[in-house]
This record gives structure tokens, C-alpha cells and sequence, in this order.
């Protein structure tokens, strides 16, 4: 059976409503953000140059790179200007006030 | 970083941007080379690797549209002329990249 | 003789082949490279630019005639060269 690889990245009282937070889970960069509650996790640099997303601008489930305005849906890591590009997202669940995502899957035994 | 170095560096970042869409290096090697290099000066005065073959408004709406490789942002003229602006992408199914005329988006009839 | 004149960006490689397609025909020509002009002239540039609907160089006129983008072929007909390059 496949067994989902689930992380503890960050206490989810620590991830503000239209905030970005940057989480570093076994050294992949993925950037957390908060809107209307919901909380997603994608890839934290850039398709186009790999500039970090961080400190780019979160307007609705738009987020904008702030190195050359790329811009991406954070709930499916499209591109918005060429949908063959995207970042790679990641689910998310929360259990005891802390935020887990999941890194991939693994084959149980 | 020197200019070989960043020219490597762009090379390696475009690729993964230009190959989903259909695009890749043109096989012209002068012309890649020359293009590289002329993108890493901008990247040096400007701090971004414009287009060498587009003008900078210095409004950045309009500037961050001609960021290479700006396919995405001109992507029914480009798919047209089977190339980008300056040539340093071209369709996948280009070999003879010579061939391909540089022509404007006012006469490609897409307006 | 017909009157050249180009913008051109000294960083595009098909800015330098429009200018050398009227050197090797003897053509005289004048040419501002937009990159390197004053932000007056670039202003005035880019305005003459859109209002020809050119989005990108070599911006090359022959008398009143606009060619945007690289065109020996046109550039010859429109000068009266026999065998364009």
C-alpha cells in the first residue's frame, strides 16, 4: 500500500489570513500561504528564474513573483500567462494545531 | 559571476521554461551565443535579462512582457513566425531557423 | 536617392545586419541606437513606435515606407536592388 509522507512544517496559528511563510521540510523550499483560511503549499521559487516567492505579492489565490511579476494560482500552481508551466503544490492537513504537508508517497510494506 | 558562467546559468534556466511550450534553443549557435551574452549585459545594467531586440518602456508592466524568454506574453505572434522577437527560440519542429522571417505582429494578421 | 533612416538597438543582431545590408549597398543611412539615446528621444521613439504598430527593431523607413523587423528582401525591392541578400 502507498503510504502518503506527511511533514510537520510550521504551527498553524503561526500562518496569518493573506500571509506567506516560507517552510524548509527536509531542505525543499515550499512557500505556505493562507487565504480565506485555507491554507496551501507549493513550491517556493519561481519557474521562470527561480527567484524566491516569499517576498513576492499574494492578491487573492493570485501570486505575483517579485522579480519579473510572474504570475501563479496558488491552488494549482498554474502560470497564468501559459498553463504548461506550474509549481508543484503540495497538500496540506492540520492535526493538533500543526501544519503537515505532504512531501510525496512511499511504499509501505 | 562571469558572463560565460551567467550565460550558462540562463541557458540552463530557460530551457525548462521554453521546452513545456514548445520552443526550443535556436540551432543557430552564433546566434544563441550572441543573444546570451547581450541578455547577461542587460542583466547587468538593468538587473533583468531583457529582450536585446525590444524596446524598454521603463513602465514595468509593459517591460516585465519582454523579460526573456517572453514567449508567454506574445505567444499567438510568436507561434506564428514559428521563432520569438530575436530569434533565440524557435519551434521545436525549426532546423533551418535561417528560413524564418522576422515579421511584426501588425502583419501576421492576428489584429 | 531614397532617404534612409533606422532605430535600432545596439544589443540585436538583426539591428546590426539591417545596418550592414546598407553599407555593403552604398546606401547612406541614419540611425539612433534607442538604447544608447537620451530619454527624450527614446520617449519620442517608442511614441513613433506604437503609433506604427512596431514592437520591436530594427524600425527601418525608406521615404514614408515602414519595415519592421529584419527584411533584406523588402529593403531591396523598396531601394530598386536587383537580387536581395
Amino acid at each position: 500500500m502507498p503510504r502518503k509522507d506527511w511533514i510537520y512544517v510550521i504551527d498553524d496559528a503561526k500562518m496569518p489570513e493573506g500571509g506567506m511563510v516560507p517552510v524548509y521540510p527536509l531542505g525543499i523550499n515550499i512557500l505556505m500561504a493562507r487565504v480565506n483560511g485555507k491554507v496551501y503549499a507549493l513550491e517556493g521559487r519561481c519557474a521562470h528564474m527561480g527567484c524566491p516567492l516569499f517576498n513576492g505579492m499574494l492578491e487573492g489565490t493570485v501570486l505575483t513573483c517579485p522579480c519579473h511579476d510572474w504570475r501563479f494560482n496558488i491552488q494549482t500552481g498554474e502560470f497564468l500567462d501559459a498553463s504548461e508551466l506550474r509549481l508543484k503544490v503540495y497538500q496540506t492537513r492540520t492535526e493538533d494545531g500543526k501544519l503537515f504537508v505532504c512531501l510525496g508517497q512511499t511504499e509501505g510494506l | 559571476m562571469n558572463v560565460e558562467s551567467r550565460k550558462k546559468a540562463l541557458r540552463y534556466f530557460f530551457d525548462k521554461v521554453v521546452g513545456p511550450l514548445g520552443y526550443k534553443f535556436t540551432p543557430d549557435g552564433d546566434l544563441m551565443d550572441f543573444l546570451l551574452e547581450q541578455e547577461v549585459m542587460l542583466e547587468r545594467k538593468h538587473g533583468i535579462p531583457f529582450c536585446p531586440c525590444q524596446p524598454l518602456s521603463h513602465d514595468r508592466l509593459r517591460d516585465m512582457k519582454i523579460v526573456c524568454p517572453c514567449i508567454p506574453f506574445h505567444r499567438k505572434h510568436f507561434d506564428a513566425i514559428r521563432r520569438c522577437w530575436c530569434g533565440l527560440f524557435v519551434h521545436k519542429d525549426v532546423t533551418n531557423p535561417d528560413s524564418l522571417p522576422q515579421i511584426p505582429l501588425s502583419e501576421v494578421g492576428l489584429e | 536617392m531614397k532617404k534612409v533612416s533606422m532605430y535600432t538597438l545596439s544589443t540585436c543582431p538583426w539591428c546590426r545586419k539591417t545596418k550592414k545590408f546598407f553599407t555593403e549597398h552604398n546606401i547612406p543611412f541614419d540611425f539612433i541606437d534607442y538604447d544608447l539615446a537620451d530619454e527624450a528621444t527614446q520617449k519620442r521613439i517608442m511614441q513613433e513606435l506604437d503609433a506604427n504598430g512596431a514592437n520591436g527593431f530594427p524600425f527601418v523607413r525608406i521615404d514614408e515606407e515602414v519595415i519592421v523587423g529584419y527584411n533584406p528582401g523588402r529593403y531591396a525591392k523598396l531601394m530598386g536592388i536587383g537580387g536581395a541578400a
